[in-house]
């Protein structure tokens, strides 16, 4: 299936027409793509085909040089991540990011948005309420920890668990967020298998409850398992996107990504 | 567990440093009661010393309200330190080249102010850029503020300084006439070194009472602060501000209040200094200032509000412990041994305690992740690494 031809039924996150160069380098090239609402879609591509780029440039780390993304139908180009977490998308790092000086439990609570505590006005006060939605957020982070079965880490210190499950940790408190789009950036690697299909079957689990997913994954296996559609990213610009199937028999995603031989 | 409800409990559940930092403490005030029973130590000498210490663990609240929590590098803690105590005395002293004679509370209130006001402009062009940013544009304001208050003579009175500044509770009902109503006290312990205590003494008392309150005050806010959501996002930008920004948390703003907070805290201590002195000059703005607060917040244990009060408190003993060993015969000038003294205890506590004496994790909300074991040490080597390595135990 060639760019823009998926119907354009409900995106919650639209790319059109993203650019962004660094130096000389296009590292995104004219890149538009939709995510359906309720999909777990994938991205791919080969290493430097431009991934985190994007994913920078659609959660508001990076400032394109041309394009826009809409989350929702808003407009959130140039916004700030922060204000772009408002509109629903949150996102996942590469490299999990360990919380010094807190314990697991500790580490979810950071995930809900807007809370009153966190205004330093507020805290002081009204002392009442801060303390409900502390207790109502932590009731949560225990319900999704459970969920996650890793509620046995809840007093772990945050710096002490493996790296796969800080990225189950991670996955759990990006929930508390309650995302509407998820971007996961490489949530399997260097994950074991045991671990992986968790993830994988968390993933699977949040979505039929309605999240919607965006993920970078280098382990071909899962993201064919697991995502549909699949985008494919090639030297910054979507090279194609479409159901596994096609895209795994598509020539162009052989000869750029996998390199012709499989 | 309180100390209070079941003292036999709470020492039975501190940490090993904790019991070690107590058990040193006991001895330390043994130590100092001793001196003053014997008449070594002079009550109302003592009690300035106490507000010192009260001086120093403001600044280091402050510092540790900005570096501990947040992660930002503040070189200009002498600057704050310095906009409180000059607004405060140009306010209330008598020699003020501007102003002067209004009410210490007046003074409180300009230089809060004024601290805020500084950290907003040195915050916005920052705040937003890397920390390291932060930490050159505040090395430059250290220095800048230090000048204007040396040479803009019509404002600051220069290297002069400010006299006449009145005692904090000048005007206040009781308060401003107490040291003068309480009767002379003569107490012999130890019969031959009677300890006196005289208007001096209850004036310094009332100053006491002062940086306790202060200090007290500000240790509420911080701890509740600390342990709050609030907080909680501020040890986030810490360890990781993009995953703070991921999750929806405007943290310029964050960090914007925490520098604030922490200004704002350390201009506390300078009004406090300016009623405790009753005089300052430029030399309280010398750079010193900000590295013992360094030194109390590393030497503490970054983060930790308790850690802040004992390392501020370890300051002042050896900056005002070494003046004693004038009257020991010793080689060298005893003056310098403060710096010294305090460079080695910097590097023993890098070297054996990477994370500070009193690390903040037993001050957070579930103490019981500490239980279980904690994370292994992990030596320091510098303040790049220190910012995102495991240092807390």
């Amino acid at each position: 299936m060639s760019e823009g031809a998926l119907p354009k039924r409900d995106a919650v996150l639209r790319v059109d027409d993203l650019q962004k160069s660094f130096g000389g380098l296009a590292a995104t090239d004219h890149a538009s793509f939709a995510v359906e609402r309720g999909t777990i879609t994938g991205l791919i591509g080969p290493n430097g085909a431009g991934k985190s780029t994007l994913f920078n440039l659609i959660s508001g780390f990076y400032e394109p040089d041309g394009g826009t993304v809409e989350v929702n139908g808003i407009d959130v180009t140039g916004m700030e991540p922060y204000q772009v977490a408002d509109h629903g998308l949150i996102r996942t790092f590469q490299t999990p990011r360990k919380l010094e000086g807190m314990t697991v439990r500790e580490a979810m609570l950071v995930g809900p948005r807007n809370q009153p505590g966190e205004s330093f006005i507020k805290l002081f006060a009204t002392p009442g309420a801060v303390g409900e939605s502390e207790s109502a957020n932590l009731a949560e982070a225990e319900r999704i920890l459970e969920e996650f079965e890793i509620d046995h880490l809840a007093t772990q210190p945050a710096t002490d668990i493996s790296g796969g499950q800080m990225k189950l940790v991670e996955l759990a408190r990006a929930m508390l967020a309650e995302p509407e789009v998820l971007l996961l950036d490489e949530p399997v690697a260097g994950v074991n298998p045991t671990l992986a299909k968790k993830l994988k079957d968390q993933i699977r689990r949040l979505n039929e409850q309605g999240t919607t997913f965006l993920l970078i994954e280098h382990d071909m296996e899962f993201v064919m398992d697991v995502a549909d559609p699949i985008v494919v990213l090639d030297q910054g610009h979507v090279l194609t996107e479409g159901t596994p199937e096609g895209v795994r028999s598509d020539d162009r995603v052989i000869d750029a990504y996998l390199g012709g031989g499989t | 567990m309180s100390l209070l409800s079941d003292p036999k409990g709470a020492v039975a559940d501190l940490t090993r440093p904790e019991a070690w930092v107590l058990g040193v403490s006991v001895a330390f005030m043994l130590f100092l009661l001793g001196a003053l029973l014997t008449g070594a130590l002079g009550p109302t000498y003592f009690l300035f010393l106490v507000g010192l210490a009260g001086m120093y663990a403001l600044l280091s609240f402050g510092l540790n309200a900005q570096w501990g929590f947040t992660g930002l590098i503040n070189f200009s803690v002498a600057a704050f330190f310095g906009i409180g105590a000059y607004g405060s005395a140009l306010m209330t002293a008598s020699g003020s080249p501007i102003a002067g004679g209004f009410n210490p509370i007046v003074g409180l209130v300009v230089a809060l102010v004024a601290a805020f006001v500084l950290a907003l402009l040195i915050g916005i062009p920052t705040l937003r850029l890397r920390a390291d940013y932060l930490a050159i544009a505040s090395l430059g304001l250290a220095e800048v503020v230090r000048l204007i208050v040396l040479n803009e003579r019509w404002l600051t009175n220069g290297s002069a300084g400010l006299r006449g500044i009145p005692s904090f509770f000048k005007g206040w009902p009781v308060l401003s006439t107490f040291p003068e109503t309480m009767p002379g006290i003569r107490l012999v312990v130890i019969p031959g070194s009677p300890v006196i205590l005289e208007t001096a003494f209850w004036q310094a008392s009332l100053n006491v009472l002062l940086v306790l309150a202060f200090a007290g005050a500000a240790y509420f806010v911080l701890r509740r602060a600390h342990q709050s959501p609030w907080g909680r996002v501020l040890r986030t930008i810490r360890s990781d501000e993009d995953l703070a920004r991921a999750l929806g948390k405007n943290t310029y703003s964050f960090k914007m209040q925490s520098f604030i907070l922490g200004s704002l805290i350390m201009a506390l201590a300078g009004v406090f200094y300016t009623h405790l002195n009753l005089y300052v000059g430029p030399g309280d703005l010398d750079p010193i200032t900000t590295f013992y607060a360094w030194v109390a917040v590393i030497l503490g244990g970054s983060g930790s509000n308790r850690g802040a009060l004992f390392g501020g408190i370890v300051i002042v003993t050896i900056r005002e412990g070494t003046r004693f060993l004038n009257d020991v015969a010793l080689p060298i000038d005893p003056a310098p041994l403060r710096l010294l003294l305090i460079g080695v205890v910097i590097v023993a506590v890098m070297r054996y305690r990477p994370q500070g004496i009193l690390p903040p994790q037993r001050e957070l909300i579930w103490p019981s992740a500490v239980d279980g074991g904690g994370t292994p040490d992990t030596p320091e080597s510098g303040v790049r690494e220190q910012k995102g390595g495991g240092s807390d135990e």
